[in-house]
């Protein structure tokens, strides 16, 4: 038997390194593609919210415009109606109180201009101010009319009506239409921008996918990468492990067969060498004792000799027997167990009974000797440590195998947990020879081995 | 008067030449032959014609036992006696059916063989004292065990006188004679004994009248 270990392919080396490796870079690349994902998302959000807080900024704004100047429109077309039917009234102006009803509706239109929002354009700044102007002026030509006679201001109230107050109406009015344009324009702009914002906001979100795709691609590239590289790390380290096994078993087998060719060889110096010489010996004695017959003693020596040779010839019989039980070899299998079983009631305080069916003496070599192992050690076992007062052994034959089954109802064991060097030989033989054993106990339930060892090929035709 | 020849077989030469000096101290016995192992009895016995063969159980090329089948099954065989290490009732049973007539311990071979070989040549058995003690006890414990009754005891006298001379190796036809009976009542008796004690062949039948001491 050669020990030296063959030359087992390893796994390859450089693997090793590169694994951890690996696993450092797709850690890195996992966690960048989740803080891209977090990033891009939440710039998103970010970018969506201000688009619509602008948006509706710019609403607003739009529409206080719009309503200021709707205000400014009204009021100042009050204070016209007022201005107008006092230039055209035929009473002066002192004498009636809608004088300061005017004032006041003047008064109630510039405060309308000057509500209007100072956050504007300046162009939009200097219209507004026109509008204040022009409200202003129109205040000093109502004033200035004011302080003419009846007959002065009855005369010129159509002109100033016509060639002051109408032209600068028209032209407020046009001021007001202009400003509100100008708003129109600017919420038309605004909205341009957040819609070109939002096309920025589309183009970056659809680079930022087509890099989130393609490193997640590249990830799942490294993935599979990796796990392939696993998994073939774990084909090499199973196939290693698989023939350590194997190798294992090997040993174990040719342990066994050693120890069995050991056995036998044994037993027979015992039984052919050591054996025959003591039973020359015995003879010799007799031979001697009859020489003297009137010697007592003489006689007595020669019967001390005897018993003394007679209880060693017993020991190594014994000794050689259990090393090797000739019955395999002289009488077959049944036999033999039955041997061993009259051998151990005749011995000790349990009772084996064997039962056979059709078995036949001419079984291969190795599977009686496993056969007749397994019943030993079980027996052994039944009389030791299970205290058991009989057991029996049941032995059959099949067209492809031989079954033995050992039961005793002794004290048992956890057979899940409890596997002696007894039992792991046992399986141990039975598995060399493609067998299968089961061992079934429980405290205090006795014990059943129950093996089954199949018939060479050859033999099973054979018998079949 | 007519020697008793013999052959002795025995894979050891020591041992052999132990045999025969016991034998030959006395004048009625004659060693003719010896073998070494198994097949060489055989042929020696084949053409030698020995009155008695003495075969050990142990030996290469064919053991005792299937040399003694051999040789017995011959014309005018020579009765056979084993020398054994066994007390065991397979090996005894196993050397019966193969048309042993004498079982002899080898520890006891000095002082049993002549007397063995005397029987067997009168056509009687011969079974070492110590066997027939193993083999009692063996039966005693068996039946202590299943609760059994001794079967011996449901047999009549006729029938103990029966199995006694049937054992020793009488014919039906001597038994007959002797006990002047009928030789088929001499044969339905015989099918009643193995009846009673359940056996099934006249080895096994021997090897009870050895156990239970009736011969020896």
């Amino acid at each position: 038997m050669t020990l030296t270990p063959e030359a087992a392919p390893k796994l390859p080396r450089e693997n090793r390194p590169g694994l951890p490796r690996l696993r450092a870079v797709l850690a890195l690349g996992y966690g960048g593609l989740l803080a891209l994902l977090i990033g891009s998302g939440m710039y998103a959000l970010q970018t969506l919210r201000s688009l619509h807080i602008s948006e509706e900024q710019s609403r607003n704004r739009s529409l206080e415009r719009r309503r200021v100047l709707t205000t400014v429109v009204l009021s100042a077309s009050v204070y016209a109606n007022n201005v107008e039917r006092i230039l055209l009234s035929e009473t002066p102006l002192e004498d009636i109180t809608s004088g300061a009803e005017v004032l006041k509706r003047g008064q109630e239109a510039l405060s309308a201009v000057k509500a209007y929002p100072t956050d504007g354009s300046p162009q939009e700044q200097s219209l507004v101010e026109h509008l204040q102007g022009y409200l202003l002026e129109e205040q000093d030509i109502v004033r200035s009319a004011n302080t003419r006679t009846p007959k002065e201001f009855r005369d010129r109230a159509q002109q100033i009506l016509s060639e002051q107050i109408i032209p600068r109406r028209q032209q407020f009015v046009t001021i007001a239409q202009q400003i509100e344009l100008l708003n129109d324009n600017e919420t038309i702009a605004a909205e341009q921008a957040a819609f070109s914002e939002f096309g920025r906001l589309q183009d970056r979100l659809t680079r930022l996918l087509v890099i989130t795709l393609a490193s997640g691609l590249l990830l799942a590239i490294g993935s599979a990468l990796y796990i392939l590289r696993l998994e073939r790390q774990e084909r090499l380290r199973y196939a290693e492990l698989a023939r350590n096994r194997e190798e294992l078993q090997e040993l174990s087998a040719r342990l066994l067969d050693a120890q069995e060719t050991e056995r036998r060889s044994l037993s027979r110096e015992l039984h052919d060498e050591v054996g025959q010489a003591l039973g020359l010996l015995l003879m010799d004695v007799g031979r001697l004792s009859n020489q003297i017959p009137g010697n007592a003693a003489g006689q007595e020596v020669v019967q001390r000799i005897k018993a003394v040779a007679e209880r060693v010839v017993q020991t190594v019989r014994n000794m050689a027997l259990l090393l090797r039980p000739s019955m395999l070899d002289d009488l077959g299998l049944v036999s033999a167990l039955e041997w061993y079983a009259r051998e151990v009631s005749r011995r000790g305080d349990v009772e084996v009974e064997v039962k056979a069916e059709n078995v036949s003496e001419t079984l291969p070599d190795s599977l009686t000797v496993c056969v007749y192992r397994v019943v030993q050690e079980a027996v052994n076992n039944a009389q030791r440590h299970a205290l058991a007062k009989n057991v029996t052994v049941e032995l059959r034959e099949t067209s492809t195998a031989v079954q033995v089954q050992i039961k005793d109802e002794g004290r048992g064991f956890d057979a899940r947990r409890t596997r002696g060097m007894g039992l792991l030989g046992m399986e141990e033989r039975v598995k060399r020879l493609g067998g299968t054993i089961a061992i079934e106990s429980q405290p205090g339930a006795g014990t059943s081995i129950h093996a089954e060892l199949p018939l060479p090929p050859t033999k099973a035709g054979h018998v079949a | 008067m007519k020697k008793i020849r013999i052959l002795l077989a025995d894979d050891h030469t020591l041992i052999r030449g132990g045999l025969r000096l016991t034998i030959e101290q006395h004048s009625d016995l004659v060693v003719v032959g010896e073998a070494e192992d198994g097949r060489r009895a055989v042929a020696l016995a084949a053409s030698l014609k020995p009155d008695v063969a003495v075969l050990d159980i142990g030996m290469p090329n064919l053991n005792g036992i299937e040399a003694a089948k051999q040789i017995t099954q011959a014309d005018s065989a020579p009765a056979v006696v084993v020398l054994s290490m066994h007390r065991d009732e397979t090996y005894i049973l196993r050397a019966l059916k193969a048309g042993v007539r004498g079982y002899l311990l080898k520890d006891s071979a000095e002082s049993d063989l002549v007397r063995a070989i005397r029987s067997v040549a009168e056509g009687k058995s011969f079974f070492s004292p110590a066997v027939s003690k193993v083999l009692l006890e063996d039966y005693m414990r068996k039946l202590q065990r299943t609760g059994a009754e001794d079967s011996y005891d449901l047999l009549t006298p006729r029938e103990r006188e029966i199995l006694q001379m049937v054992a020793e190796g009488k014919s039906n036809k001597e038994v007959a004679a002797v006990l002047n009976l009928s030789v088929y009542t001499v044969e339905t008796h015989r099918s009643n004994i193995m009846e009673k004690l359940k056996l099934k062949s006249l080895p096994e039948l021997i090897l009870y009248a050895v156990r239970k001491g009736i011969i020896a």
